[in-house]
């Protein structure tokens, strides 16, 4: 967990380097079962079963969402594990969604 | 197809189901195909070797295959990114399918008295080997352009209509699994 001030330190960073950062999306699939993308969720971002549940509906209403920010490493890293498990991932800049 | 009751959860780390002989050796056979499908997607040599070594692939375009596409999905919207990405990933992406796939069929091979009995992490990859599996048979049934209700109605005799069956299996089989994971969830 980064702690507070950390946190706050890397966003001024990220002001004023113009740095904005990466997200990584989760699209809407026909064959995912939704109990499986929500038991995902829990087990790659250690979402608790009432946060994951609500990112997967609004991935299943909206057709996307978004389930992790971070550096563009990061989101690599968290798409490749998605990919693993088969959901259907991509990460962009923050900005661009 | 049902004579099992799914998966259920025993104590702190065990899942359970009991398969008929034919399931399981469905199961089998569909791991052997999702292996094969992804060996088929094979570097073609390269050119520099400490490359090769460290899983850098000769692949920067997706697959044509609509499955492997499917199984092998590009990172970025953006060509040149997607394309860069697979470069360094994509051996590995496969390798972790295969691997997934193997231990499901290598448990089942096993598994003479058709009895399964899984921990956590075994789970995870059976998980991850159902899902892909479910993902390839999707693929081919159109899932998604076609509606549940057009794939219920497709004639008897329509080869497709059998795998239509083997299909809504696998998704209860693998709601039985992530239930009784999420069980466990739960509580922890």
């Amino acid at each position: 967990m980064v702690k507070t001030a950390d946190k706050i330190e890397e966003e001024i960073a990220a002001i004023f380097s113009g740095d904005q950062p990466w997200v990584t999306i989760v699209w809407d699939d026909p064959v995912n079962l939704m109990t499986y993308v929500t038991y995902v969720l829990m087990e790659l971002f250690g979402y608790s079963k009432a946060k994951a549940n609500e990112i997967m509906l609004k991935i299943h209403n909206e057709g996307k969402a978004v389930v992790s920010t971070g550096s563009r490493e990061e989101m690599e890293h968290d798409v490749a594990r998605l990919h693993e498990f088969g959901l259907w991932a991509t990460l962009q800049r923050g900005d661009q969604i | 197809m049902s004579n099992t009751e799914g998966f259920r959860r025993h104590g702190n780390n065990s899942y359970i189901a009991e398969f008929s002989q034919s399931e399981r050796e469905i199961l089998i056979n569909l791991t052997e195909q999702i292996i094969e499908l992804l060996a088929e997607r094979v570097d073609h040599g390269h050119d520099d070797p400490l490359a090769a070594m460290v899983g850098i692939t000769s692949h920067d375009s997706p697959p044509e295959d609509e499955v492997l596409h499917r199984l092998l999905p590009n990172a970025y919207a953006d060509e040149v990114d997607a394309a860069e990405f697979r470069r360094y990933t994509e051996s590995t992406l496969r390798n972790k399918k295969q691997a997934h796939a193997m231990a499901m069929r290598m448990y089942l091979k096993s598994a003479e008295d058709n009895i399964v009995d899984l921990d956590h992490d075994l789970a995870n990859a059976w998980l991850g080997a159902l899902n892909d599996i479910r993902l390839a048979v999707g693929v081919r049934l159109n899932v998604g352009v076609k509606t549940n209700e057009d794939l219920e109605i497709l004639a008897p005799d329509d080869p497709l209509s059998a795998v239509y069956t083997v299909y809504t299996w696998l998704g209860w089989l693998q709601e039985t699994l992530v239930l009784a994971l999420m069980d466990d969830a739960t509580i922890s």
